[in-house]
């Protein structure tokens, strides 16, 4: 029996997925100067399907049967459109319905988000505007999902749409085609930062948001069919993915508790997704350029070859960090890089980078900082500075997993 | 076990006015619902009746009329109907207690359907 969680999660995932389908395949039916009409469009369709589905119950296709109700009734309000906008030159709704539901261009999803890396947008309004386009997040999901006032979201997504309408010529029809070589490190940073965001929430209930994660590793999947993957980074972006997602579910125990890498039944990982980043990252070895993406799938890959917690290579993993430090300095990044120098008995250089960690404006507020120096007063046998660090990371905000793991890691040290 | 039907009305102007968010969750209440039925066996089926449009065509003094449905004058219109499973109308009215209808709206009308006119 479906529980009625899981119903609204499927909806919810469904929804999501299809809207942005459908936003994306309408952008490349209509061009770009109509994307509002297309997410008018796509929500329409959706209210509608939504709408009768109590009365049926849930088809055994959602999706299938999503993209059919879903297709008609685009189709109706862009017949209705047509006149009102003049959209149509050259498109007869009468002669080509299908194509509205089957579109013409390969990827239409894929178009879409390269059009959202216009370089003339802010990388985190790129984020934005894939995310509610061609992802199907609504303007409030988008602003939770970044703790963001939605008005004040919705300015800057009204600002980057002004942008994305301007586009215009073959880049606007076929951008894959054009702007695929030029963009794709933005296009890499969004789905690098889509991930992110999926794999550690800084609030709400869940500890993962696995749709995002594997919304990000689908589109990374999709680029690299498009692309020849000699792309600096590109690979070994994917390879963090899979060795990312190939671990979560032992990340959160059967009853939802965060279990650290160091707990974790690593019988529970993936290893055919192992096996495919591995792959990845022998791939990403023919990248010109080291990325951060190669030092970042680099620690993860250190995770994944060690069959127990104490065969870690924690100096291989420090090191890698220190390197990452260099290239794309950032408080996490400080952080794990300290915790990876205290596993590596290296507690002086530990001390020192979390001294210079603390340097960060966020740091106060970020619970990893705060663990990692409860982790060292721990090793140092101060257990009043670990009780005190933790404390300190009580106090941050975080999803509900999270606290809760501080709050028994406390009741452990007290 | 005998069939019953369970008319929904509701309010004209009941989901006009309803923003986008809050009409997705209350269609996932009665999806919901609809599907926890549906595993338990009580759900036969049912009809979600359009919202626009709407004829009443009666018989004045032997002519017949055709009149468009006046329904903006109305208390209640009938937003679709279902059909469950129960043994008598105190079980059909225990289902009907649990019906997010009676959550998001007000009214659950319970009919028998008559068994000896299949």
């Amino acid at each position: 029996m479906r529980e009625a969680a899981d119903i609204h999660k499927l909806l919810d995932e469904t929804v999501r997925r299809e809207r942005g389908w459908l936003i994306s395949s309408l952008v490349s039916k209509f061009g770009l100067s109509k994307v509002d009409l297309a997410e008018d469009v796509a929500q329409d369709a959706i209210v509608k399907a939504l709408s009768t589905w109590p009365y049926k119950g849930v088809p055994d296709n959602p999706r299938a049967w999503l993209r059919r109700v879903a297709g008609n009734a685009a189709i109706d309000r862009v017949r209705r459109a047509a006149r009102e906008f003049g959209i149509d030159d050259d498109w007869d709704p009468a002669s080509d319905e299908e194509d509205v539901i089957t579109p013409s261009l390969r990827d239409p999803e894929l178009d879409l988000m390269v059009l959202c890396c216009d370089p003339a947008i802010a990388p985190q309004d790129q984020l934005f505007l894939a995310l509610k386009t061609v992802c199907g997040f609504t303007a409030a999901e988008t602003a939770a999902l970044f703790f963001m006032k939605e008005d004040a979201l919705a300015q800057r997504l009204a600002r980057a749409k002004r942008h994305l309408k301007a586009q215009s010529g073959e880049l606007a029809r076929f951008p894959t085609r054009f702007a695929l070589k030029d963009r794709l490190p933005r296009l890499l940073k969004v789905i690098y930062l889509m991930f992110a965001w999926g794999y550690l929430p800084r609030r709400g209930e869940s500890l993962v948001r696995a749709d995002l994660c594997r919304e990000a590793l689908r589109l990374s999947e999709g680029l690299l069919a498009q692309t020849d993957g000699n792309t600096a980074g590109h690979h070994a972006l994917h390879a963090l993915l899979l060795f990312q997602i190939a671990r979560l579910p032992a990340r959160v125990d059967a009853s939802g508790r965060l279990v650290t890498l160091e707990h974790q039944d690593r019988s529970l990982w993936d290893q055919t997704k192992i096996a495919d980043a591995f792959a990845q990252l022998e791939a990403a070895k023919t990248s010109e350029t080291l990325t951060r993406y190669h030092l970042e799938a680099g620690i993860a890959s250190a995770h994944a070859e060690a069959r127990r917690w104490d065969e870690t290579k924690w100096p291989v993993i420090a090191r890698l960090y220190e390197l990452l430090l260099d290239q794309a300095p950032s408080l996490a990044v400080a952080v794990n890089g300290a915790v990876g120098l205290m596993l590596a008995g290296d507690l002086d250089a530990a001390r020192a980078r979390l001294d210079s960690a603390s340097a960060y404006p966020h740091a106060e507020r970020f619970p990893g900082f705060h663990l990692a120096r409860a982790k060292l007063a721990r090793l140092d046998d101060d257990p009043d500075a670990a009780t005190a660090a933790l404390a300190a990371a009580k106090a941050c905000e975080t999803s509900a997993p999270m606290a809760e793991h501080i709050e028994r890691e406390l009741s452990l040290a007290v | 076990m005998a069939k019953f039907v369970l008319m929904l009305p509701h309010a004209p102007d009941r989901y006009t006015n309803l923003g986008e968010a809050d009409f997705m969750e209350l269609m996932k209440d009665y999806i919901g619902w609809v599907e926890d039925m549906t595993a338990k066996g009580k759900f036969e089926g049912g009809e979600k009746l359009m919202d626009e449009g709407g004829k009443i065509v009666t018989n004045s003094s032997g002519s017949i009329e055709v009149h468009d449905g006046p329904f903006a004058e109305v208390a209640e219109i009938l937003g679709g109907y279902m059909v469950i499973n129960a043994a008598d109308y105190d079980e059909a009215v225990e289902i009907a207690r649990s019906h997010p209808h009676m959550k998001h709206n007000e009214t659950i009308i319970i009919r028998q359907t008559d068994a000896s006119a299949d």
